[in-house]
């Protein structure tokens, strides 16, 4: 061995003992597998249609480090406090806890570091690119023109916000009831936007020929202005006198103008305005009945609101399709037929027919219309004046005729009407934007391709400012690449929420806060999928000590002259943040 | 001080007393009475030593070596097929040169599954290089645990103290617990000879060569005859301090025997009463007890049997395809001695079944009417199945 062995020699007492290092046994040069730190995406991120770190998230929370945390959520969504409450969490669905006992509670994480942001006056430390001399009309202040302008004002882009409303928020102030969505969380999130240097006008509704005039001013204008205007039943009686538009009441609530109601109403709809329309009813004092076409598990409503209004007294009376209104001012009879579930229909929905010839009249004092809702101007919609027109997963881009781009965002675009896939739309139209600018339009579609989060649609902004994400590896981290050996079960934190008798009194905001302790708690049952959280545990399993600690950010290295290549690093890895690969790849 | 403990107390009290510094140990019947008292110990503050629980008895072995390599006194204790699971490490234990001690509840081996007394475990690693002191009662178990530090830290080899199952490691017995002073002055710190140490950082136990490996494997032969002489001066030191020896063998009425019975741990208790029966039936009859079975004491055991004219041999243990272990050893001791007795071997008390008087009275009366031995071992007591 080139070693001398030296011997201890006693009475009798004859051992071998070296002092020469093992050092001079190279043994890297038996590897034929190498170790390397690959860290990857997590399912919950990809899932999130605003592509946030999570799983950095929620390790930067076990840590403590709750500015870091939301700064994280920042760099992809200006909205955590609006989607700490509002979210309907998809993230949550794909956590690869959920298959081991239950899915880490990252809706209720998001609004404690958004809550925890606000009570410490955090001050949010985001890059920002230099400032470009392209000028941005951004049209609508609900979230996905806010995102717009946010992730735009981020790129270096001015803005120029127009709302028609007296302040701004869109559906966030004006159609979200106060105890999903209290006034105040929405302003300081606003306001964070603002003291980025995006500029709100409100009360300035803008008209049709603005598309046009936008040019002088402007180099593109992001249209975000929201469904507002209800769908039409179109069915008879449905324009009698009383009968109400769900979305005009939820409207008014927020105006503050609503007095008491002690009937019984019917809510025709199933989607979050019928829900939040019955829940408030419920709050002003009177009993709500939802009037639904199709099953309760075909409402497009998110499934805890309706568990909630179920909970708060809301009846749904589900396969009932609504016929004829009949009625005065005091009582209007809904005339239903039953329906059946007869396949399913092209959007995957289950498709419905009528069950009979029967039918049934259900009496009540009010009526509201809440069936969805749609642009309330023809000139919304994308495509209405002509131009060359690119279709991407949240938004359209159309170069209009007279030259003039304008992207579509939002309730415009989007299949799924929700906060967080407005804020993707506003996210995907900024940076779609800035690649028009930089590189023309041709190149938008396979530009945005390198900046999703795992194999997309989400977009991640910090990828496409080249920040320390964009060294992940795109795979997806799945349940069985976790070393589940690591984990023992946990349950996850109840949110704690107002009694059922209280909420049916009050608009009062029905989740609760969570203590820092419980939100630490929750956060240390997440996998981290794909992310190095300094286990070290490749550090304690490496039989060569050849896993150094270093100053990096990764905090240790491999050293390659003595790796054998053995994987022990890699399978007792317990969040697949390394990979094991063949020599010479 | 006396006071009425069980075998297995008898044995935490001496590790107290010797002021181990670690214990690893994994639970098994028999032995489980012993951690659990020094567990009860290190948890009181009585002891102060960390307990180590360990996965397997391998483990604990194995923890012991890297313990003990770092120069601090340790103890564990294992019975039956714990002590089989450890046998690689006992190797390494005697190579390494680390003296420890482990108690060792002899107990019998699996299948069928037994949890009663047999010595075939501990007999089955005597090629192990560890020194192997087998304990007749409480008093002699308390007594011997200290002997073993001290002997085994003056020779570098680890040492088995020996104890019946149940017989001795269940029974209750006045036993006179000695002061922590006086337990000091017999058996001061332990002052290694060598150590691992960070400040002068060395490996041991590296790969040895043809040219040197003989010579290590020789001083560990030279240490295993170093003590035979060195027990003898431990109980010298021991006595001076106790007032008690026990011997690496005890002679009990073997000046004028002509038949000498050869005996291990309780089975000895039992004999000396049958012996004194007999003497009083004018019977010339001798009892041999061996307490030291490694390193063998081939002297004392000649010097003690030569003169007898026969020798009968009980074993409550068996190696199959040859016999008693412990009247195989016996043989190997006196063949070379011209004119010594033949030796009777039988076969007795094996997985726990009672050896009597009236049994040892049989193996007396069978070796006293049969001018050789009827087979190599006879096995006693059988039952037709």
């Amino acid at each position: 061995m080139g070693e001398k062995a030296e011997i201890i020699i006693g009475d009798h007492l004859l051992i071998p003992c070296s002092r020469m290092s093992t050092l001079s046994n190279k043994t890297g040069s038996w590897r034929f597998l190498r170790p390397r730190y690959d860290e990857k995406t997590a399912p919950c991120s990809a899932a999130c249609p605003a592509g946030e770190d999570i799983a950095m998230v929620e390790m930067l929370t076990t840590q403590g480090s709750f500015k870091e945390a939301w700064d994280t959520i920042l760099r992809e969504n200006p909205f955590p406090a609006v989607c700490g409450r509002v979210c309907f969490h998809p993230c949550e669905g794909r956590c690869n806890r959920g298959e081991f006992d239950e899915a880490i509670a990252i809706h209720g994480i998001e609004r404690f570091l958004a809550d925890t942001a606000a009570r410490n006056e955090f001050k949010s430390s985001l890059e920002k690119r230099p400032p470009r001399k392209e000028k941005i009309a951004i049209v609508g202040a609900g979230p996905s023109g806010l995102a717009a302008a946010y992730f735009l004002t981020m790129l270096g882009y001015a803005c120029d916000v127009f709302e028609a409303m007296p302040e701004a928020g869109g559906v966030l102030r004006w159609g979200i009831p106060e105890y999903r969505l209290p006034v105040s969380v929405l302003r300081s999130e606003i306001a964070r936007i603002e003291a980025m240097g995006v500029r709100i006008y409100t009360g300035k509704a803008v008209s049709s020929d603005f598309l046009s005039k936008a040019q002088d001013e402007y180099h593109a204008v992001f249209m975000g202005c929201g469904h507002s205007r209800s769908r039409k039943l179109a069915i008879p009686g449905e324009d009698l006198e009383g009968l109400e538009e769900g979305i005009s009441f939820l409207n008014a609530i927020r105006r503050g103008e609503t007095a008491s109601v002690h009937e019984t109403v019917a809510v025709i709809g199933g989607g979050n305005t019928a829900v939040d329309v019955a829940r408030s009813i419920v709050r002003l004092g009177g009993k709500a009945i939802i009037v639904y076409r199709r099953r309760r598990e075909d409402m497009p409503a998110f499934d805890d609101e309706i568990t909630m209004a179920l909970e708060e007294g809301v009846e749904i009376r589900e396969l009932l399709a609504p016929v004829r209104i009949d009625g005065t001012g005091e009582s209007y009879t809904l005339t239903v037929r039953a329906m059946r579930v007869a396949g399913t229909d092209s959007d995957g929905r289950a498709a419905i027919e009528p069950a009979g010839e029967e039918s049934e009249e259900i009496v009540v004092q009010k009526i509201f219309k809440a069936i969805g809702e749609e642009a309330a101007e023809e000139w919304y919609r994308p495509g209405e004046r002509g131009g060359q027109q690119l279709t991407l997963s949240n938004s359209i881009l159309v170069r209009q005729p007279d030259g003039v781009v304008v992207a579509y965002g939002g309730d415009l675009t989007n299949d799924v009407k929700s906060v967080v896939h407005a804020v993707a739309s506003g996210k995907e139209a900024a940076m779609a934007l800035d690649i028009l600018f930089r590189k023309g339009l041709d190149a938008i579609k396979t530009e945005l391709s390198a900046y999703v989060v795992g194999s997309g649609p989400s977009l991640s902004m910090e990828i496409y400012m080249a920040g320390p994400r964009c060294e992940r590896n795109h795979h997806v981290v799945a349940y069985n690449e976790i070393n589940i050996d690591y984990f023992h079960l946990s349950p996850r934190i109840t949110q704690p929420r107002l009694l059922i008798d209280e909420r049916k009194k009050t608009f009062g905001e029905i989740d609760l806060k969570i203590s820092a302790n419980l939100a630490i708690r929750e956060t240390e049952r997440c996998f981290n999928c794909g992310l190095c959280n300094q286990c070290d545990n490749c550090y304690l399993f490496c039989p060569d000590i050849a896993v150094c600690h270093d100053e990096s950010k990764q905090g240790r290295h491999i050293n390659y002259d003595y790796c054998k290549g053995c994987g022990l690093c890699v399978v007792e890895c317990p969040r697949n943040a390394m990979i094991l690969e063949e020599e010479g790849q | 001080m006396k006071r009425v403990v069980e075998g297995s107390q008898a044995v935490a009290e001496a590790v107290r007393l010797a002021r181990v510094g670690v214990i690893s140990a994994y639970p098994i019947t028999p032995q489980t009475h012993i951690v659990e008292f020094l567990s009860e110990y290190c948890a009181n503050g009585s002891l102060n030593a960390r307990f180590m629980r360990v996965e397997s008895e391998h483990s604990a072995l194995a923890a012991l070596i890297g313990t003990v390599s770092t120069g601090v006194r340790a103890f564990t204790a294992t019975s039956g097929q714990g002590l089989a699971l450890m046998h690689e490490l006992l190797h390494w234990t005697s190579g390494a040169r680390l003296p420890m001690v482990m108690a060792e509840v002899n107990r019998a081996l699996a299948p069928g599954w037994n949890i009663w007394v047999d010595q075939t475990d501990s007999l089955a690693q005597r090629d192990t290089g560890w020194i192997q002191l087998y304990c007749e009662n409480g008093q002699e178990v308390l007594d011997t645990i200290l002997q073993a530090y001290r002997l085994g830290e003056l020779v570098n080899l680890p040492v088995m103290v020996v104890l019946d199952a149940f017989f001795l490691s269940h029974t209750y017995e006045p036993v006179d617990v000695p002061d922590q002073e006086l337990v000091d002055s017999f058996l001061p710190s332990y002052v290694p000879k060598f150590q691992l140490d960070p400040k002068d950082p060395c490996a041991f136990g590296s790969l040895v060569t043809p040219n040197v490996y003989m010579e290590m494997r020789h001083s560990i032969a030279l240490a295993m005859d170093d003590a035979l002489g060195c027990f003898s001066y431990v109980e010298d030191e021991f006595e001076k301090i106790f007032g008690r020896r026990y011997g690496s063998v005890e002679a009990i009425h073997c000046e004028d025997a002509e038949i000498i019975l050869v005996t291990t741990g309780t089975v000895t208790s039992t004999s000396r009463q049958v012996v004194n029966e007999l003497r009083a039936k004018g019977e010339k009859v001798g009892l041999m007890k061996l307490k030291l079975f490694r390193p063998f004491p081939v002297h004392d055991v000649r010097m003690t049997l030569m003169p007898a004219k026969k020798v009968a041999v009980i074993d409550r243990n068996f190696s199959f395809g040859s016999g008693g272990i412990f009247a195989q050893e016996i043989r190997a001791a006196l063949c070379n001695a011209p004119g010594h007795p033949p030796i009777y071997g039988y076969i007795a008390g094996i997985g726990g079944r009672d050896v009597t008087t009236d049994v040892i009275k049989e193996i007396y009366r069978k070796t006293k009417n049969s001018d050789i031995p009827e087979a190599e071992s006879v096995w006693m007591g059988l039952q037709e199945v």
